[in-house]
């Protein structure tokens, strides 16, 4: 029995070796050529199915876990692959059909994110042969898609596909915990990528000279940079809260998750906007970094959608209505 | 990472929920002068007669001693029970004077003034600011010269909050003749009804006082007053804005908690879905900033200034839903009510303390490590 938000042994050990292998296998540079992310490193990693228990093949942590390390993934701009095959898994199990989320853990069955568009699916970072988990509103569901064809995607350079008709349902839920668990993990990819954008834009600040001094300092850019950390900070306490309620089974969960998956979309975003404009023209240029985040920022806010939060208990109700109403 | 409490945490909530619910005070504490002073000590006292003063201080120095866990959950209940706000006549002497003299105080001074505090028998304010020693508070020049075992004591302070009723100040001074910025200070504990000290309350723009001018003129402090030594009073000054950014703004925070759940009560009926989104919104920033308190409390800070960052996110979020609530009110608005005061009330939110500016500076430098500059 703790209450203690620092990271355990366990914590820390597996947050340093994911942080390492992100490092080895997915510099940011690799955005730089257009080719899809191989996620065989993080699959020997075990990083799909770390909650899953030791007897489903997974690795006994919980969902704490698990968001620390798809945040990690958000910070490196992983594709939405990753995302989709730990939470397809996940919702594969749920279902009873472990085989399938073995194949999926595995990447023997290739998963990718969809959402709901006016066209049919659109289906987020499209290789061949895989299922797509759809984001749909309040539901998960796992489907076989006919052919795809690729689109032009936002600034030409997110991978999109188009898929006519869907085959059928591999796995689907609408259920609440399942729901929450997605969108914490969601919420964690956005979260890494406000925190990537704050220490990239750090770290040009400081090296980037004008006026004979490093840009960062001025105080224009101070203030910039500080607003990128608040928002990070605010986002990531707001993680550990929802991931810790989720794991525990805790009352507040649902309100906790919803209020994180409200507020990560506009975090990610601001410092990713941010990002570029501490960058001046590169940031504008497609040759930087700083322009893969706004893009991620998007395709991740459209997965799916917070359950509603004024509909939610909040854990600060007043034990008594206030007393005047004005 | 864990919030799992015990049985006797549970216990101890319980045991709180329990004891507030039977001693707040059913009325609205008054908002200035001699009434708001003597509501903040009688409720001093009744929590110390029910054996809650000092939730945050030591066991030693009649405090609760308790852990980070019990701290939290004695202010949840506290907000939720909605006891009387923590930012009172009482709030400098509690989480400001008391804690620097635990840190730095001799035995003396500490065995005189704690038990004052616990009791409410002593209300403190703070002198720090003066007229041209705002953000850049070590430009201060308040002066205090050596005569015999005495101070004496020139000056002007500005904006010193409660300082119309209160007992005792810290009053922060140039003791080094000749001396500059941080260094020759000294941290002095000023009576307030010593001779020669004139306080001159000010009107805020909420149209009450609680802060004031203090001017000094001959004022005699023995040295025996000093506290920590000589010359060294920014260091101690120091300790006191330390202790400002964790368990004092607790329970500001949480109070903040409370108050968007009220709005949302408050707008429910009135609520188009623009309105709706906004105060869904605030909810979830309001969620994030008590989860930024826990991890502020539970967690080793990454830098010591980690804290700004929370300290800053607060004073912003509570203008915004104050300012929310302007448009949840409409035209009743324009009337002066427990809403539309708060409202005005939270303009200071991102100067007291430290403005946004600075807080934001801090941040860059000492959290991003960017260059000063
Ligand atoms: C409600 C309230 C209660 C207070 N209570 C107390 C109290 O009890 N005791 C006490 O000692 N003081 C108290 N203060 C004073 C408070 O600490 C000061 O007001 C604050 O530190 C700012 O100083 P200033 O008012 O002189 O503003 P200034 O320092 O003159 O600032 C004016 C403006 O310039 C900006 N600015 C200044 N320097 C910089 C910089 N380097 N970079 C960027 N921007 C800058 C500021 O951010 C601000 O916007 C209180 C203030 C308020 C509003």
């Amino acid at each position: 029995m703790a209450f203690d938000l620092n990271l355990s042994q366990d914590q820390r050990l597996i947050v340093e070796a994911a942080a390492a292998l992100l490092a080895e296998s997915f510099p940011l540079g690799r955005l730089r050529e257009a080719r899809q992310d191989d996620l065989a490193p993080l699959c020997a990693f075990g990083a799909f199915s770390l909650s899953a228990s030791e007897e489903e093949g997974g690795s006994g942590f919980t969902i704490v876990e698990e968001a620390l390390v798809h945040t990690l993934l958000g910070r490196h701009l992983l594709t939405t692959r990753s995302l989709a095959t730990t939470v397809a898994a996940a919702v594969a199990r749920s279902v009873g059909e472990g085989a399938l989320a073995t194949a999926i853990a595995s990447l023997g069955r290739p998963v990718c994110a969809g959402l709901p568009g006016a066209q049919g699916i659109l289906v987020l970072d499209p290789v061949p042969n895989a299922a797509v988990l759809v984001f749909g509103d309040r539901q998960l569901s796992l489907v076989e898609t006919g052919a795809v064809r690729e689109q032009p995607g936002l600034g030409h350079s997110v991978a999109v596909a188009l898929a006519g008709g869907t085959g059928s349902t591999l796995a689907s839920t609408d259920d609440p915990a399942r729901l929450a668990a997605a969108d914490l993990l969601v919420s964690c990819h956005l979260l890494g990528v406000a925190e990537g954008a704050r220490d990239l834009a750090v770290a040009y600040a400081a090296m980037r000279r004008q006026f004979g001094k490093p840009i960062g300092a001025f105080q224009a850019v101070k203030h910039h940079a500080a607003d990128m950390a608040i928002r990070a900070e605010m986002l990531s306490a707001q993680r550990d809260m929802a991931a810790i309620a989720l794991a525990d089974r805790r009352p507040d969960a649902a309100f906790q998750v919803a209020a994180l998956r409200r507020l990560a979309p506009p975090v990610a975003l601001a410092n990713a906007r941010a990002c570029i404009q501490l960058h001046g023209g590169i940031g504008f240029s497609a040759e930087a970094d700083a322009h893969h985040f706004v893009k991620h920022a998007h395709a991740l806010s459209r997965l799916g959608e917070a359950a509603s939060l004024l509909d939610l208990p909040s854990p600060m109700a007043p034990r008594q209505p206030a007393a005047e109403r004005t | 990472m864990q919030l799992t409490t015990t049985p006797e945490d549970e216990t101890f909530r319980t045991a709180a929920r329990a004891w507030l619910a039977a001693n707040v005070p059913g009325e609205r504490p008054p908002r200035e002068g001699k009434a708001a002073a003597d509501f903040t000590r009688a409720w001093l006292r009744r929590c110390q007669q029910g054996g809650w003063a000092g939730i945050a201080w030591p066991r030693q120095y009649g405090g609760q001693g308790l852990p980070p866990q019990r701290i939290l959950i004695w202010y949840e209940e506290y907000v939720r029970a909605r006891a009387p706000s923590v930012l009172d006549g009482s709030f400098v002497a509690l989480n400001h004077a008391g804690p620097t003299l635990i840190a730095c105080g001799s035995e003396d001074q500490k065995a005189f003034h704690l038990p004052k505090i616990l009791s409410g028998d002593a209300l403190w304010c703070q002198g720090f600011s003066e007229p041209d020693a705002g953000s850049d508070l070590a430009s201060l020049r308040t002066q205090g010269v050596v005569d015999g075992d005495h101070l004496v004591v020139n000056g002007q302070k500005i904006w010193s909050s409660y300082s119309d009723h209160a007992d005792y100040q810290e009053l922060l001074i140039r003791t080094e003749p000749g001396s500059r910025h941080h260094k020759g200070l000294s941290w002095v504990i000023c009576d307030m009804r010593a001779p020669g000290i004139t306080v001159r309350p000010i009107r805020n723009l909420a149209g009450v006082s609680h802060f004031a001018e203090v001017f000094y003129d001959d004022v005699r402090i023995p040295l025996s007053s000093v506290v920590g030594p000589l010359h060294d009073g920014w260091r101690v000054a120091m300790t006191t804005l330390g202790f400002e950014r964790k368990t004092a703004a607790m329970g500001l925070q949480f109070e903040l908690g409370v108050r968007i759940e009220d709005l949302i009560a408050l707008a429910r009926p009135r609520a188009g879905t623009a309105l709706a989104e906004r105060l869904a919104d605030l909810r979830a920033e309001a969620a994030a900033l008590r989860a930024m308190t826990y991890r502020t409390v539970l967690r080793e800070p990454v830098t010591p200034s980690d804290g700004s960052m929370m300290r800053l996110y607060f004073a912003e979020l509570a203008q915004r839903i104050f300012a929310a609530a302007m448009d949840v009110l409409g035209p009743e608005a324009l009337l002066d009510g427990a809403w539309s005061h708060d409202y005005l009330e939270a303009y200071s939110e991102t100067i007291a303390g430290g403005t946004a500016e600075i807080q934001r500076n801090i941040i860059a430098e000492r959290v991003l490590g960017l260059p000063r500059e």
